[in-house]
């Protein structure tokens, strides 16, 4: 044990003038030339008390003992590791239970490994080896005033002997090559101002865009299940629901991440309180959307304007969607704005109508930009 | 002219009494098939209206017809709703809160379904299928597509449920039968959007419960599933609790030494 005390004299060395000590005389010990040593350095060995001061004795031996059987412990714990690991089935199977054991069984046995090795290693220092009292002095603050000078001069060696002065060229060469290091890391932030990055509008437009064909002629986009089917108004029930994708080729993937909608079919008293409200719009978003719903049917992005979430958790009596990440919440029978947690806008409203053929069109894309806010949104 | 008179008096008598039979044949004609709703019950909906008459009626009315501030019309339903609300003990209602709550079942199996069959014939609406095995042979992996998409936004990933707004929840499905799964996908109780059968046909309901059923099975090997989360909740939670420890096996070490 070492215990440090605060110095007398404050040049940061041990209090007397340590003696010089041969270490080849065979007449000193080597405690006595380790104490020695120790108190060259400021450390003072004032007290040493073996743990056992009968050599061999049967405490001694049984205390030896404990560590070494510790240490055979972490010995098989290991073994036992990397046989497990080798051998012990994990791959996924069906019903297969022993495969499910793989992980926690790494974890036990090199745990267990390492919990003995600690132990082994703490009861050795602690019960084996001798008690040691210790005593350092403890320097004060601020060091001497030479020590100070001697770090100034240094320093201003070292700056001296780099030579950027007696040679401009090099720390010129140095700073023009460095200089667009800094250039690439402010690249991306100054590149969005001289080049528009929404140049090709891919922040504005969303699958439900309708499709421009060869011919001259627009089609309209098809609401689809998340395998391309299309759906009649049939077959959400009233006080149901369904995510739809647009029908449009990789409409259900990450292509078309800004895509999916949800399809809400509102029961008749509900559906005329939300095309009241729809005719007066809401918040910022004041504008006439009367004919949007298609009977009692609605339809809005299911990307929460806060964060991005799927808010797609519908209370089909308080006529609410959720998103679970933050708790928004927003009112689908007044626009989908929100009433509660952190999203600032309503969710976008998808112009519904029925084709031809009885499914579900897009009338146009989103009239609101989909999903959380940004810089540049209109 | 007195006889044509009398003639004219006698024959407008004899049109008024066809009239009157013409009117009185059509209404024996019809009368029955209009009365039909008034048909005798089945012996198992009376058993359910005697039920009904008891525990129910205080709040949904005589009829079913529902009382103003007090119970909804059960008029339309049908026996997937009663199923679902009754058989987990949501109904009868203990107390007017945020949700009815799962409670143990008033009525026994039997009851519920008489109850289930009253409201049926009362108001017609969704079904449930016979059998209380609803999930052999269902795809367990289509299911688990159909979960993911529709159910787990509400119910978690692995079925632990979780909040709804203003003190609603969507419960844990990890110990539900099979009709009752199918019933809440039928009727859409309480907050629960409807999934009716042309949204999710019966063999996707089949994969659906299939998928719920199997997972259930799934062990959670060290005890705690932790919501079934995932790696990021089970990494924190080993974070906070084996942290902790350290820091307090520290303390004791420093103070021993």
């Amino acid at each position: 044990m070492t215990v440090q005390t605060t110095g007398g004299n404050g040049n940061g060395h041990g209090s007397s003038v340590p003696e010089e000590i041969d270490y080849d005389d065979p007449r000193t010990t080597r405690f006595e030339k380790v104490k020695a040593a120790a108190r060259q350095d400021g450390v003072d060995i004032v007290h040493y008390e073996p743990q056992f001061p009968e050599r061999g004795s049967r405490l001694e031996k049984r205390m030896s003992r404990n560590v070494s059987f510790m240490f055979l412990l972490v010995g098989l714990f290991s073994t036992a590791f990397i046989v497990l690991y080798i051998v012990w089935p994990w791959r996924y199977k069906q019903g297969d239970v022993m495969m499910k054991y793989y992980t926690p069984l790494l974890g036990i046995t090199l745990g267990l490994a390492l919990l003995f090795l600690a132990f082994a290693i703490l009861t050795w220092g602690k019960k084996l080896l001798p008690k040691e009292v210790s005593i350092q002095d403890r320097h004060d603050g601020g060091a001497p005033e030479g020590d100070r000078r001697a770090v100034g001069q240094t320093l201003a060696y070292m700056v001296e002997e780099l030579g950027v002065k007696r040679r401009p060229l090099l720390g010129l060469a140095a700073a023009a090559g460095l200089a667009p290091v800094a250039a690439v890391v402010a690249a991306p932030l100054i590149g969005g101002l001289i080049k528009n990055p929404h140049a090709d509008n891919q922040m504005f437009v969303t699958g439900w865009a309708p499709i421009k064909e060869p011919d001259g002629s627009t089609r309209l986009v098809r609401l689809t299940r998340d395998d391309g089917t299309p759906i009649r108004p049939a077959d959400v029930s009233a006080g149901g629901q369904m995510t739809v994708f647009p029908g449009i080729p990789e409409g259900a993937t990450n292509v078309h991440a800004d895509s999916p909608t949800l399809l809400i079919h509102l029961r008749p008293d509900d559906a005329a309180v939300s095309r009241a409200n729809n005719v007066k719009g809401t918040g910022h978003d004041k504008f006439d959307r009367g004919d949007f719903m298609y009977g009692d049917y609605i339809a809005y992005s299911k990307i929460c304007t806060h964060a991005g979430c799927p808010a797609s958790l519908y209370e089909q009596q308080t006529n609410r969607l959720l998103c679970p990440c933050h708790q928004s919440q927003f009112l689908i029978t007044d626009n989908a704005k929100p009433v509660f947690g952190p999203a600032s806008r309503s969710l976008p409203q998808l112009p519904l109508d029925v084709d031809d053929e009885g499914y579900f069109v897009a009338r146009s894309d989103y009239q609101a930009t989909v999903g959380p806010d940004f810089w540049e949104r209109p | 002219m007195p006889r044509s008179r009398a003639r004219r008096r006698a024959a407008s008598a004899l049109r008024l009494i066809a009239a009157l039979v013409f009117a009185g044949g059509l209404y024996t004609a019809f009368a029955p098939a209009i009365s039909a709703q008034d048909a005798p019950l089945s012996p198992a909906a009376m058993e359910g209206k005697a039920l009904f008459d008891t525990s129910c009626i205080s709040c949904h009315g005589m009829n079913g017809q529902g009382i103003e501030g007090r119970g909804p019309s059960l008029i339309g339903v049908g026996g997937a709703s009663v199923e679902f609300q009754v058989s987990t003990g949501r109904m009868p209602l203990g107390s007017q809160g945020a949700q009815a709550l799962e409670k143990p079942p008033v009525f026994n199996e039997e009851q519920t379904r008489q109850l289930a069959q009253y409201v049926q014939e009362l108001g017609g609406g969704p079904q449930l299928p016979e059998g209380n095995d609803l999930h052999s042979g269902g795809d367990i992996a289509a299911g688990g597509q159909i979960f993911r998409l529709n159910c787990s936004s509400c119910h978690a990933f692995g079925g632990g449920g979780g909040a709804l707004s203003s003190g609603k929840f969507a419960p844990r499905i990890s110990d539900t039968d099979d009709r009752v799964i199918w019933a809440a996908m039928l009727s859409g109780p309480q907050n629960m959007p409807v999934f009716g059968d042309n949204q999710l046909t019966p063999d996707q309901k089949r994969d659906v419960i299939a998928y719920i059923q199997e997972t259930l099975k799934d062990r959670d090997p060290g005890g705690f599933n932790l919501g079934r989360l995932g790696p990021t909740t089970e990494g924190l939670a080993v974070f906070v609790v084996g942290i902790t420890a350290l820091i307090f096996t520290a303390l004791w070490i420093a103070g021993k030494s």
